[in-house]
């Protein structure tokens, strides 16, 4: 069935494109359009106008400078310091590992930190801790930054009184005394006059046990409070459970072994606390070798109102309020527990709202009839997230039970309760004016939790003490800011979430100025003359009986948790859905307001980390700014009620014929976002809109974290604080209204989504399991190449190492040692001879176990010495990350300009392929990139001028220029050139010296980490030759070494993408080794090259990704394939021109022809 | 009306060309040439806090360049000795000498009494470790810049030996600047190795001449490249990251 319109126009499909970007994107503006065709996004490559008289003024006078310092020829003179005295373990040049961890709330996060000289530089995963397998967060990669924070507080500050401004530095011995004084008023501590701590929740043994010592006075108040609160799961099956001693109840979950996993608004691959064992767990489980595994591959429901990390991965996802999560969850375990043939007590009341929750029943029916029929295997798993009631809580332990999950794919553990108070009980007691003095430990009260602070410590007779990294807005509250230190320069410990190993937090650097560690601090308040270390060492020898250099050397001390392991009755797991209030309609004037962690600030203390800011957001691509977040259907009902334009406009191509370059969101390539105010009751936030597809619709999202009134340079003025709508610490709030007013204008926001995209290309590629399971060879009929000549033309049939060492490679004017004609001209033919690269490196993604957490980004940036530019050169499109995280939405065909509710999601990093023959090589002037003999496209920034020519013809849009010189200058006094102010000198210590800091001028990009090949390759050939050398006693010409020795075993080198990475997308190694891991992965019938048809032969190639649907649910995709892939073919074929938009392509080539009929309707 | 210009000046536009491209290329080729690593480096040879005689070290006394450069085969950077290094010897060899004051003062810092304990008063900056003094200031000879990263370990535990770059330290009273170490000298050797390499056990011998008697010496380097799968980088990913 062809729309009227649909062979009117070649260049852009009638109905809108199903496979988009952005809003802009999809509405096919005129003004896209030349966005797209632009090298850089516009305002990129301009210099502003007062910037170039600058500059021209900065000219003459650097001649003038020029003619005096002629003089200075010989170069300066350097000195080398060797140490007084040679500590043992420092080799210069040699970097030391040391193992710690990151502390966490619920459980720490294994590392093991690189050191230069004592410096640490670069935040690694853990291996030894499998459950991990060395992947980390995001932001556990940026935590190293925050040790050199040039906003940190150096010293200890004090102030005459509360009101004044003016903070004076402290002596480390008057900060001592204040240590003391807060150990005397503890000693003399009296029911009126106490003494409260306000801490957030650890989870160090050793820091509890301090704790248990404070709360033996009766007159000390420990009371714990989180920004983010994930202790409701835990708490709710502890009140259920009723175990003797009282503890709460935490599930772990080992989705590895679930066949069938349903989330209840859970992210747990996002934000949860599990998240990276959850992420490797999940991936392990979406691993495909061939078409033969898809059978076992697991299959994801998500049921949510934002759109997360985890509904992206989603096989089935359903929209829905969080507000009626629990009535879905009451039905999901109505139906379940019926169809496991549980009668249970209480069962009948579960479907009371079935018919108002309007969700179609054979949805809910099948998903719960495949959970069920997995549960004769144990596994099916019900996960749910830590932010909704404790009601859904238990029923979802109720449905684990029905499953037969429990000890399998999800065990429960006991973990202690402790006896801390909350903010609220702390409140009380500074009402009734009994504290005499308060400490606020950590964490950042005033911000994360708002209220009428100054009134409450009005009562506070004593100090007001502050323990704190930096002066915030709770240092505005206190007397004193006594300065603590980073967790790597601290002695402390931590469990695991799943309280199966003890970590430790082993400094790695003295503290770098006069800061003072927690467990420091609350030792000596208690009169403790033990230091951390020891207090640390104790600990440790009160849980296990192994060695403590060997704890501090593994990084991890494993014990055996305390299992639940005995069932619940259902009666007493539905008690709680006895009374029931009616789901609330909801509307535009009654919203859902969800608040999230932020991606990038998490609940506001890694606000002054510029690299978290600049890591665009995985789902919305914002850099420096949160938003509002609404659903398209929900914007639409507020434009057409308040006026204010927030979805771009209709164009010619959509709907109104008119062509007008579309300036309503989207201008010069930054996006411009209506301001609007959220209201609930009398609180009022305001912030910009964001339009995200897939959102539930008549929920608004707003992220913690942004908006800090007093933070560092970095965190200043970034995005808006959502904080004031966290009512006691509840992250769903209901009643919200959202207030859309043309007064209250537009701003900018810095959205990377747009830039270098790649339109309607088969760039991720993606199938279904039943699909994969009857064509394997789908990857290579999609999109071009479904008419293209076979991309290795007639190599195609060669393996990955023949292709690797046989294909012409590079177009430089350098003769490569690899391709050396011989002596009649001829190419060698033998590859073992000397003169060819010992390997060929390549890379594998797997899309099928990327999930998106972008840890890859930050720790390519860690690695690399990648500046960040700032929020006004990210609107340029000047952000400089080596490897992004691309996003793209997919969703059925639509009409005219409307923008989907449900969206599928894909994820795709993209670096640069090395592409063995690079277009970028071939148009430098300078030789600047060329190839070497192991395939690397090597990029010498020495060598660089700068044309830019490079970035012009790369397809793949990965290289990126120094416009300024962003490690020299601080952000916002780039256009002053020398100027300006130069940076901070701290950040710089973070920097890593086996890579060249970039200055202006210069073109860079991914090398595959080209500084740990080399140094692998190294460390290979001195162990080979020293090995052989004391083997035999030989050191001459008789000693004799095979040229394979000197290779690097597979698996030594993991650029840092692939260390970071939790779910292993990345394999990187040599190719031409058929054994390698990525070689196999090459080898698999779903690996393709991105723009394979222009002939790059790219080195990093991905591997499809596949979605595994029930075919029996209602909503399974309309198309057998999913959206995504149409697509490709749609757009492949009215960019040829061969065939009409209406042609079913099955008739012309094997493409996507599923079996559920024609791509059209 | 005569010619305001006589008939000379009819060449002089030629002339000045030709006088501006001689000028223009001499400067040229005199900033090519003195700026150029192979002359503005050879002969640099700054005078060293500490006069630390090689010749006499290692040429007379015989010392091994590993006993001060002791990482050479395990770093990037050979490096220079602690100040615990040259005490080895020296408190009791010229134990009160003056040329030796700074080194001396670097290895006992707090340690006024010598006595290598921490006595009540040494303590100076209270952080309970006996700490060493102010480092020994050395002046840098040989740099590579930044974004080229020469390795050490790799050169000597493959057969090269510190003469190729350094020239023979063991005749130096005073170190100084041997080779140009400029992009050219390392490619020269990285294009022909065979003419650099040495066995193994003569890497630290700087004097070492294969024995013109061996029937074979001069096809040694070729013998050991063959051997030893000898491939030195000559593509940037070598040395520039």
């Amino acid at each position: 069935m062809k729309s009227p319109s649909s062979e009117s126009n070649g260049s852009s499909s009638p109905t809108g494109p199903r496979y988009w970007r952005s809003l802009d994107d999809l509405a096919e503006t005129p003004g896209f359009q030349n966005w797209l065709e632009r090298e850089f996004p516009e305002g990129a490559s301009e210099l502003d106008a007062p910037g170039r008289r600058n500059f021209l003024k900065i000219m003459a006078a650097s001649f003038g400078v020029a003619g005096l310092t002629f003089s200075g020829c010989r170069r300066p003179e350097q000195t080398i310091m060797p140490y007084g005295r040679q500590p043992e373990e420092i080799i210069p040049g040699v970097p030391n590992y040391y193992s710690t961890s990151l502390p966490g709330s619920r459980g720490n996060v294994p590392l093991v930190v690189e050191s230069h000289q004592a410096r640490p530089t670069k935040v690694e995963g853990n291996p030894s801790y499998k459950q991990y397998g060395g992947g980390t967060c995001a932001h556990a990669q940026a935590s190293v930054l925050d040790l050199y924070d040039p906003d940190r507080a150096a010293k200890s500050q004090s102030r005459r009184s509360r009101n004044n401004p003016n903070w004076n530095a402290m002596t480390k011995s008057a900060r001592d005394d204040i240590v003391a004084e807060c150990a005397k008023a503890i000693s003399e501590a009296s029911p009126k006059a106490k003494v409260a701590f306000l801490a957030s929740s650890s989870s160090s043994p050793t820091r509890a046990a301090l704790v248990k010592k404070l709360q033996g006075n009766a007159n000390v108040i420990w009371a714990e409070h989180d920004a983010i609160d994930f202790s409701n799961p835990e708490q709710a099956l502890g009140k259920v459970a009723q175990t003797k001693n009282d503890a709460y109840i935490r599930p772990v979950h080992h989705l590895a072994k679930a066949k069938r996993i349903f989330s209840l608004d859970s992210d747990f691959l996002g934000i949860e606390p599990d998240h990276l064992r959850c992420s490797r767990d999940f991936s392990a489980g979406r691993d495909v070798e061939s078409e033969k595994d898809v059978a076992k591959m697991n299959r994801l429901y998500v049921v949510e109102a934002n759109l997360t990390l985890t509904g992206s991965m989603a096989d089935h996802r359903l929209r829905l309020e969080t507000s009626r999560i629990t009535s879905f969850a009451r039905l999901l375990a109505a139906e379940v527990l019926s169809q496991a043939g549980i009668e249970a007590k209480g069962a009948a009341v579960l479907r009371k709202h079935e018919k108002s929750l309007g969700i179609e029943p054979k949805w809910l029916q099948e998903a719960a009839k495949d959970l069920v029929e997995h549960a004769k295997n144990s596994a099916s798993v019900v996960l749910a997230g830590s932010h909704l009631p404790d009601e859904v809580h238990a029923l979802t332990f109720a449905m684990n039970q029905a499953l037969n999950a429990i000890g399998k794919t999800v065990e429960y553990v006991e973990v202690e309760q402790g006896s801390n108070a909350s903010i609220e009980d702390l409140a009380t007691e500074l009402e009734a004016g009994n504290v005499q003095t308060l400490i606020f430990m950590e964490g950042n009260p005033a911000y994360t939790a708002p209220r009428d602070w100054p009134t409450l410590l009005k009562k506070v007779k004593g100090k007001v003490i502050r323990f704190g990294y930096s002066l915030d807005e709770t240092s505005d509250l206190a007397d004193i800011h006594l300065a603590s230190t980073h967790y790597l320069e601290s002695w402390s410990d931590g469990f695991s979430y799943a309280q199966d190993s003890l970590f430790p937090v082993q400094p790695l650097i003295q503290p770098l100025f006069d800061g003072i560690s927690e467990l420091d601090f609350l030792a000596r308040v208690l009169g403790s003359r033990q230091d951390a270390h020891a207090l640390v060492k104790a600990t440790f020898a009160r849980h296990s009986k192994g060695d403590f250099d060997k704890f501090l050397r593994d990084g991890k001390s494993s014990q055996s948790p305390t299992k639940f392991e005995q069932p619940i009755a259902y009666e007493d797991l539905l008690a709680l859905s006895a009374d029931q209030a009616d789901p609330s309609t909801l509307s535009a004037d009654n919203l859902d307001l969800v608040l999230v962690p932020s991606f990038h600030n998490w609940d506001g203390s890694y606000a002054n980390n510029g690299w978290m800011q600049e890591c665009p957001d995985p789902l919305t691509r914002l850099t420096w700014d949160n938003a509002i977040l609404i659903s398209p259907k929900l914007a639409k009902e507020l434009e057409s009620s308040s006026g204010v334009q927030i979805l771009p406009n209709s164009t010619m191509l959509n709907k109104s014929g008119v062509i007008a370059p579309d300036t309503a969101t989207f201008d010069l390539g930054m996006q411009s976002a209506p301001v609007a105010k959220i209201k609930v009751g009398d609180t009022v936030v305001e912030g910009p809109v964001h339009v995200q597809p897939g959102l539930a619709t008549y929920s608004i999202v707003a992220s913690l974290g942004f908006g800090r009134r007093k933070v560092g340079r970095v965190g200043e003025g970034t995005g808006f604080d959502a904080y004031p709508l966290l009512v006691s610490g509840e992250r769903i709030v209901s009643g919200a209204e959202l207030d859309l007013n043309k007064d209250l204008g537009r701003m900018k926001l810095a959205n990377v989504q747009e830039h270098w995209s790649m339109e309607g290309r088969a760039i991720i590629r993606e199938g279904t399991t039943e699909e994969y399971a009857k064509k394997p060879d789908f990857v290579s009929k999609m999109g071009m190449e479904s008419h293209s000549p076979p991309i290795y033309g007639k190599d195609k049939h060669q393996s990955v190492k023949e292709k690797a060492q046989s294909t012409p490679r590079g177009a430089s004017s350098y003769e490569l040692p690899d391709h050396k004609p011989g002596k009649h001209g001829e190419i060698l033919g033998d590859h073992q001879a000397d003169e060819y690269g010992l390997h060929q490196w390549g890379m594998a993604i797997d899309l099928n176990r990327c999930t998106g957490c972008s840890s890859c980004v930050i720790a390519c940036q860690s690695e690399n010495n990648i500046p960040i530019v700032g929020k006004d050169q990210v609107l340029r499109g000047r952000e400089m990350h080596w490897i992004r995280m691309d996003r793209y939405f997919s969703s059925e065909e639509r009409e005219g300009a409307e923008i989907p509710e449900d969206v599928q999601v894909s994820f795709q990093g993209m670096s640069c392929s090395q592409c063995e023959t690079a277009p970028c090589e071939s148009v430098c002037p300078v030789n600047a990139t060329v190839h070497d003999e192991e395939g690397l496209n090597a990029m010498a920034y020495n060598r660089c001028v700068g044309t830019r020519y490079c970035a012009n013809n790369c397809p793949y849009k990965v290289r990126r220029f120094n416009f300024f010189d962003w490690n020299k200058r601080a952000i916002g006094e780039f256009y002053e050139g020398p100027l300006g102010d130069k940076n901070d000198p701290l950040p710089s210590l973070q920097k890593n010296p086996d890579v060249s800091v970039r200055m202006r001028g210069v073109m860079e990009k991914c090398t595959y980490c080209v500084q740990r090949i080399q140094e692998a390759k190294i460390q290979t050939k001195i162990k080979v030759q020293q090995a052989k050398q004391s083997a035999t006693g030989q050191s001459g010409s008789d000693l004799k070494l095979d040229r394979e020795e000197l290779k690097v075993p597979d698996g030594t080198i993991k650029p840092a993408c692939q260390q970071s990475c939790g779910s292993d997308a990345i394999v990187f190694g040599d190719i031409s080794d058929p054994e390698s891991k990525v070689s196999k992965l090459k080898a698999s019938n779903r690996d393709y090259s991105v723009l394979g048809y222009l002939g790059t032969r790219p080195r990093t190639t991905y591997l499809a990704k596949l979605r595994n649907p029930n075919p029996s649910m209602p909503d399974k995709y309309s198309y057998s394939t999913p959206h995504a892939a149409g697509e490709h073919d749609r757009r492949a074929h009215s960019g040829t021109g061969s065939h009409g938009h209406g042609d079913d392509h099955g008739d012309h080539h094997e493409g996507h022809k599923g079996d559920s009929g024609g791509h059209h309707r | 009306m005569a010619n305001i210009f006589p008939k000379w000046s009819n060449t002089l536009p030629l002339k000045i060309l030709i006088g501006l491209t001689l000028v223009g290329g001499g400067v040229s080729w005199g900033t090519m040439y003195y700026f150029s690593p192979k002359f503005s480096r050879p002969g640099y040879m700054p005078e060293q806090p500490v006069s630390y005689d090689h010749s006499f070290h290692v040429g007379q006394l015989g010392l091994d360049c590993r006993y001060c450069h002791s990482n050479v085969d395990k770093s990037p950077h050979a490096n220079l000795p602690a100040a615990s290094t040259c005490m080895s010897c020296h408190d009791t060899v010229l134990k009160d000498s003056p040329a030796l004051a700074l080194v001396r003062e670097s290895y006992y810092g707090e340690d006024k009494n010598r006595n290598r304990k921490l006595d009540p008063g040494e303590d100076l900056n209270a952080n309970d470790v006996l700490d060493g003094g102010p480092p020994v200031p050395w002046v840098r000879v040989h740099k590579s810049p930044d974004y080229a990263y020469f390795n050490h370990a790799i050169h000597v535990n493959r057969g090269i030996s510190c003469v190729e770059c350094h020239g023979d330290v063991t005749k130096m009273k005073e170190v100084r600047h041997e080779k140009s170490l400029g992009m050219a000298f390392c490619l020269d050797c990285h294009r022909n190795p065979e003419k650099a390499l040495r066995p193994l056990d003569k890497v630290y011998d700087l004097t070492w001449k294969p024995d013109p008697e061996d029937p074979h010496h001069l096809g040694l380097g070729q013998e050991l490249k063959k051997n030893w799968h000898i491939q030195p980088p000559t593509s940037c990913t070598g040395c520039h990251r």
